[in-house]
This record gives structure tokens, C-alpha cells and sequence, in this order.
């Protein structure tokens, strides 16, 4: 999430509760973590945009692609 | 035929040896053949020999016979490679001075689409006298251009560089006192990636860019090299023939010359965002408007071509972006030697856009640099997410990368 943010010249602040919309995270945002996480495990990840709406925090993605990595 | 070619007694330099058209080997060909060039001067001697006898003829390369070898044969054409001589499977009469060409099969199985020598040579008027490097594979629309200025012209020279010296065609070029050459625009961005030293030294008076589209920043790297030199942009198809000469140093075409009618030019159109052209310089059979399958985007006063329809659309979350203009956007950047945009699977949104890119030195940039680069000039969806380095240009044997 960090080199996400880096990218676009924000920083992901500290702590897992800080909220998406507030920082400026949004679905494409998310879409090129998902990416970058099928980059680095060599696997793409199958999930779907529904399972997404509970996701408000930088906790609650840091925690969704760690289900789905071992899942 | 009659007569000798006007071009007849021009130079031709191929394989190191210096000759006029007449001292190629002579060949004894069928017809209709396809003769399957192995060397250059195979390809030029065949061209030769339609140029001076006339016949039904198509030239082309081992790698590209053995997808249509059957087809041909049954198409009532003998296949002639080196001294051997392939029987067609159905026997017809050939078509007096009638010269195929095959497209270049990028968007599918290439096709045969018939011409002449006369519709293949669209420089008519007097020219200045030139050298003129031919880097193309034989056969294509590109390279009878070049071949057919060589036959038809008196003054236009021709140095044949073989696929095998590509990498070191400025040496070659110099050499043999080059003053113009035409590539596509992967052929100058790697050229101009293995450096500008040798290049330089090349006395050109003339750079033609075709065959993929032309961005901006292309003809802006070439004029930095050549500052003097008269850079000009080209689109042609085996289709519709040359249909579009800019000569301006911008990309694309002014807007002005859409729907524009004048004896023996071709007409320009746009049709939703597809280029649709009506050219003299058409194939057989193509005659009235043809629909290129290039899209096309207008920018202030400029046309630009920037891609095939059918590969260009990226479709972001129901937001479309143009790969071409995403392309031109980091082709743009100082630190870019080459660039491929394409749309990538991914989650929530479906697809987003990805690049692959070959930097002119390494370390020239990284994929946030490029990401802000992007972000500053296209909309947020159009920027690429996912940027992976190359250390090459990738280039096919038609000098084009598929961008």
C-alpha cells in the first residue's frame, strides 16, 4: 500500500485505522495493490468487488490480502 | 513491358557490392510465381525481373511462406526458392504485370491484395537525387516503396541493408553515402537507443517515419539529432496505398485536410473514430472509401493516428482510454527510449492499464516517476498501474513492436 501511495506522491499514514476515502485510497488504488500482490505471489487473485464494501480502513485491506493470500 | 525502367542505370548497393538494376542476377521465373527470398538480392532481383518482363508476381521470405504455402499453391502460383521450383496444385493463366502483396498478418491471417508496378510507385514527380536505405523485409508495402523509387526514378539510389546488419545500419549507411532513409518508428527508437554517435554521421537529408503510428516525440528525438533534416511522417497500407505525406516535423494531420477532394489524392475521413480513406493508390478490388481500422483522436488543430480499433480501447471500470494516447504520454518522457500500453486483468474495476517500457539509460526513471508523469496528463484512469522495465526494444522482422 505504501508504494501505491509513494506513487502518487502521498504518504499511507501510520496505524491500520486510518480511513480509505480520507487518505484517498479508491478502487483503482486497490485494483493496482492486487496487482502488485499477483506480481509478487506469481498468482492471480479471485475475488469480487461485492466483498469489497466492508473494506473502510487501511486494516481492513492490509487484512483482506492476507485471506486471500492464504486462502 | 516496354522499355527499360527510367530508374534502370540508378545505384544499387546490396550485400556489400555496388551495381545498377541490370547487373542483378537474371532470373527465369513462371508465372504467376511467388519467389522466396532468402537474400536481399533475391528480392530485388525478382523485382527487377517483373520490372523488365512483366508476369504475375508475389515476394516474400522464408518465415512467412509456410503459413500460405498450400493456399498459393492452390491459387495456381509455383513457388521458386533458389534454384527449386514448387508446381502449383491448380494450373491457371497469369495475370498480365499483376504484383501481390501480403499484409502483414498482425491483426490475423495475412492477406493477399493485388497491385501493379504503376500503383505501387505513388512518387511521381521529379526528385532530389538521394540514396536511399532500405531496411525493410522484402516483399512488404514498405519495401516495393523503396524499390519501386529505385526502378522508377532516375537519381534514387538504393542500399539494401540485410536483416542481419540492422543493428549496425548507421555504419553501412555512412559508408555508402545514405542521405535518406524510412523506418518504422521502432526502427528509429532503437535505433536511436543503441546510441546517436555512428547515426550522426549519417548525411541525412531526408527521414521518413511509417508503419506504426508516429508520436510527437519521436520526430522531436530525431530532430535534435538532425536538425536540418527534412523529417517526414507516412501512412500507407498493401490496401490503400501511401495515403497520407506530412512533412510539417508534428505528428498527425492537419484537421484541414478531412473531407478534402483533389484529383489523384486520396480522400481523408473520420468515421466515428475510425480513419476512412479513398485513394488512387488502392489495391485491386479496394476501390471507394476504405475503412482503415486505425483509430484516430483530434487534438486542436492535428489529426492523430494512434492505433488499431480493435486493440486500442482500454475499458477501465466503463472509463475508455486510447492505448495509443497512453503510449504517446510516456514515449514523451525524457528518460523513454520505447513504450507498450495495454490493458491488464484485474480485480474491481476488470481491466487497468499496464506499459512496458525500455528506459534510454538505466535508471533514467522509476515506475513512480512515470506514474506522476502520466497522472499529470491524462485523466486518473488512464494512468498506467503497473509499469515492467525491459533491457530491449522488442522489434519483429517487420521493424514493428505491436505497440
Amino acid at each position: 500500500m505504501g508504494q501505491v501511495m509513494k506513487n502518487q506522491d502521498k504518504t499511507l499514514p501510520e496505524g491500520d485505522a486510518a480511513d480509505l476515502r480520507e487518505i484517498g485510497f479508491r478502487s483503482l488504488d486497490f485494483s493496482e495493490l492486487a496487482l502488485r500482490v499477483e506480481d509478487e505471489i506469481g498468482e492471480e487473485l479471485n475475488f469480487d468487488a461485492p466483498g469489497l464494501r466492508q473494506i473502510t480502513t487501511v486494516g481492513d485491506v492490509l487484512d483482506f490480502i492476507e485471506q486471500l493470500q492464504t486462502s | 513491358m516496354s522499355g527499360l525502367p527510367r530508374g534502370a542505370a540508378n545505384r544499387i548497393v546490396v550485400g556489400g557490392t555496388t551495381l545498377t538494376w541490370a547487373e542483378l542476377p537474371a532470373l527465369d521465373l513462371p508465372s504467376p510465381a511467388v519467389v522466396v527470398a532468402a537474400t536481399a538480392t533475391e528480392a530485388l532481383a525478382a523485382a527487377w525481373h517483373q520490372a523488365t518482363h512483366g508476369g504475375e508476381l508475389l515476394i516474400t521470405t522464408p518465415g512467412r511462406i509456410e503459413l500460405l504455402r498450400d493456399e498459393l499453391l492452390a491459387a495456381g502460383f509455383s513457388i521458386v526458392e533458389g534454384d527449386k521450383v514448387q508446381s502449383p496444385s491448380a494450373v491457371r493463366d497469369a495475370e498480365p504485370d499483376r504484383l501481390w502483396l501480403l499484409t502483414s498478418g498482425s491483426t490475423g491471417r495475412p492477406k493477399r491484395i493485388g497491385h501493379t508496378l504503376a500503383s505501387l510507385t505513388t512518387v511521381k514527380g521529379d526528385q532530389a537525387a538521394r540514396t536511399w536505405l532500405c531496411p525493410y523485409l522484402p516483399g512488404t508495402y514498405a519495401w516495393w516503396q523503396v524499390v519501386t523509387l529505385g526502378l522508377t526514378q532516375p537519381g534514387q539510389d538504393v542500399a539494401v541493408v540485410e536483416q542481419s546488419e540492422l543493428e549496425t545500419w548507421p555504419v553501412v549507411a555512412a559508408e555508402h553515402g545514405v542521405t535518406a532513409v524510412s523506418g518504422t518508428p521502432t526502427f528509429w527508437r532503437q535505433t536511436l537507443y543503441r546510441g546517436t554517435e555512428e547515426l550522426a554521421k549519417v548525411p541525412l537529408t531526408q527521414i521518413t517515419l511509417g508503419g506504426e503510428p508516429v508520436d510527437q516525440a519521436i520526430i522531436d528525438q530525431l530532430r535534435a539529432v538532425f536538425p536540418d533534416t527534412r523529417i517526414s511522417w507516412i501512412y500507407a497500407s498493401s490496401e490503400v496505398g501511401a495515403a497520407i505525406v506530412v512533412h510539417d516535423g508534428r505528428a498527425g494531420f492537419p484537421i484541414a485536410w478531412l473531407g478534402k477532394e483533389s484529383p489523384d489524392r486520396p480522400t481523408l475521413a473520420v468515421d466515428g473514430d475510425e480513419l476512412v480513406i479513398a485513394s488512387p493508390h488502392h489495391g485491386a478490388g479496394l476501390e471507394g472509401a476504405v475503412r482503415t481500422g486505425d483509430r484516430v483522436e483530434i487534438v486542436d488543430d492535428r489529426v492523430l493516428v494512434v492505433g488499431r480499433l480493435n486493440s486500442d480501447e482500454i475499458n477501465v471500470g466503463g472509463s475508455k482510454i486510447s492505448a495509443g494516447i497512453v503510449r504517446n504520454v510516456l514515449s514523451a518522457h525524457p528518460g523513454v527510449a520505447w513504450a507498450r500500453v495495454f490493458g491488464r486483468r484485474s480485480p474491481v474495476v476488470s481491466t487497468i492499464v499496464a506499459a512496458e517500457v525500455v528506459l534510454r539509460t538505466p535508471g533514467a526513471a522509476d515506475e513512480g516517476d512515470l506514474m506522476r508523469w502520466c497522472a499529470a496528463r491524462l485523466p486518473e484512469y488512464g494512468v498506467p498501474r503497473r509499469i515492467r522495465f525491459l533491457d530491449a526494444i522488442p522489434v519483429k522482422e517487420t521493424l514493428k513492436s505491436d505497440v
